[in-house]
């Protein structure tokens, strides 16, 4: 059974009197233990999928699912155990005057979870970060450094679910394989389901099974991993994108 | 012919632990082609940039042994000579619109600005020339972006905005700091296109600074690579993919691929004598 459905859901936001459109009449479904990507252009509405499934996007019509049932809105402490999202960039993402030791014993504080000591010491020692690290500022570790932060601040609660926003766009090359390499760990120990956005194509594929190709707020093409590396996508608009994918261009 | 030559440049900043070289030694020269300089964060390819320009503030300081544009010394420049190159003549395109454009001023009075106290010309020609501009970078609305304000602009129509208003003065030399980094792909090959042309018809010298490996391997005619302040390999930018330095290999093979395996990604081993 699918964990996570998004059933025609589409997104409209009111600014200064006029109707945004971000997401239209948009479905697809993940399956339990699975990654599934979303790719598209700036504006294509991918983020905004996942800012409504937590709550953060006004949701105009359609359902969104999770092990079956709708979701509750306000989403409710319930919710924050089941699914939890890694934001794009972690210099924004922190909270600058809060230590790393705060930044990680918050969530458990609020949803009254004993033993946060031991449980902050684990999560730092989980997404490779030495326990000294605790009563640090985000100002005094590198973007990497701080991601795996927020990585560990979204598995706290010990989630099912994790909605990952670009998160090594900002990120340095070398980097960015090391923080790829610590999701694909934890889904692997954890048996996560992820739902993960990105621009880039080949960080897309080295991650996830299926694929959703969006664009203008719509859904363009769902494909396999296998297809995308065949490169038998059927629309013009999802060709465009993988041909204008750097790594193609070199042959 | 010989358009920068660079040698020996440093740039240091004093810092409460004692100075600190952001860049240390580096030596190029440029011809009317396009160089890309790539590197990780903190390797010190910005500040490059920003020192042919000396575009770097005190307490922050500038040596090199000798860097000479189109024959004149930069490093003996006065600062009236070096406000006379910097735009007309060495143009920079910044990497990130949100912060290097004029918040509170539309996007025709940023760009006719230069036009009218520069070169003295009256608000229609430079309107005229600004919207030319505009379409020279594929910006399809001109007429509504010289009226509107940076922040109701995308992030690509910023950075068109910017290579545009870069190139009104026709500059010998543009250095361009991560231009596309915030763009789409699809996009960003557009923009690649404008100042590939630009480089061929005009020929202009093209400084690329940028993190993207396969990018620069694709666009430029040579390559840099640094880290930590120098450069550790210089090579034709079509061999790029055939780099032999464990560096510039480390970085290649550490991006995923379409198609390619799902393993984890090799991490990149900083434990050799380079990197010291």
């Amino acid at each position: 059974m699918s964990l996570i459905e998004i059933d025609h859901v589409s997104v409209t936001f009111r600014a200064k009197g006029r109707e945004v459109r971000a997401v239209e009449d948009v479905s697809f479904s993940v399956d339990e233990g699975e990654s599934f990507g979303l790719v598209g252009e700036s504006g294509s509405g991918k983020s905004t999928i996942l800012r409504a499934i937590c709550g953060m996007a006004p949701v105009t019509a359609g359902t969104i699912r999770i092990g079956g049932k709708a979701l509750p809105s306000p989403r409710g402490s319930g919710f924050a155990t089941q699914v939890q999202m890694v934001f794009q960039d972690p210099y924004a993402s922190l909270h600058p005057r809060h230590t790393i030791d705060r930044t990680l014993s918050e969530p458990l504080a609020i949803h009254g979870l004993r033993d946060s000591d031991a449980r902050v010491v684990q999560a730092l020692q989980d997404v490779g970060l030495p326990p000294g690290f605790r009563f640090r500022y985000p100002h005094q570790l590198s973007g990497g450094q701080r991601q795996r932060v927020a990585i560990a601040r979204a598995l706290m609660l010990q989630p099912r679910i994790l909605l990952l926003d670009e998160p090594t766009s900002a990120l340095d090359a070398s980097v960015q394989a090391e923080v790829l390499n610590l999701l694909s760990r934890l889904r692997e120990e954890r048996g996560l389901t992820f739902l993960m956005v990105s621009h880039d194509l080949a960080v897309i594929d080295h991650m996830c099974d299926r694929i959703l190709v969006m664009q203008h707020g719509r859904a363009v093409e769902q494909m396999r991993r296998e297809d995308l590396a065949q490169a038998r996508m059927t629309t013009p608009y999802a060709r465009s994108l993988f041909d204008a994918s750097a790594d193609r261009m070199l042959g | 012919m010989t358009l920068l030559d660079v040698r020996n440049l440093r740039v240091t900043f004093d810092t409460e632990t004692g100075p600190v070289e952001a860049v240390r030694g580096v030596s190029f020269s440029l011809g009317r082609e396009r160089l890309g300089i790539v590197g990780e964060s903190g390797s010190g390819k910005t500040m490059t940039g920003r020192a042919v320009l000396r575009l770097i503030r005190p307490p922050g300081r500038i040596e090199a042994d000798a860097m000479l544009f189109d024959g004149q010394d930069l490093m003996r420049a006065s600062d009236r000579e070096m406000r006379a190159l910097r735009g007309k003549r060495i143009g920079m395109v910044m990497q990130d619109p949100k912060y290097s454009l004029n918040p509170v001023m539309t996007v025709g009075d940023q760009l006719t600005e230069g036009l009218r106290r520069r070169d003295g010309l009256g608000r229609r020609d430079a309107e005229a020339k600004a919207l030319a501009a505009l379409e020279a970078v594929q910006i399809r609305d001109p007429q509504r972006v010289m009226e509107a304000f940076p922040h109701e602009l995308s992030g690509g129509m910023g950075q068109r905005v910017m290579i545009a208003m870069m190139l009104i003065p026709e500059p010998d030399l543009l250095i361009a700091d991560e231009p596309t980094s915030a763009l789409d792909v699809t996009v960003q090959a557009e923009v690649l296109s404008i100042l590939d042309r630009l480089v061929r018809e005009r020929g202009m010298g093209l400084i690329f600074i940028s993190h993207d490996l396969r990018l620069v391997a694709r666009f430029c005619d040579r390559v840099l690579v640094m880290y930590k302040g120098k450069v550790v390999e210089e090579l034709e930018a079509r061999h790029l993919l055939e780099a032999k330095h464990p560096y510039t290999r480390g970085l290649l093979d550490c991006l995923p691929r379409i198609g390619g395996p799902r393993g984890p990604l090799p991490a990149l081993d900083r434990s050799g004598a380079w990197a010291q």
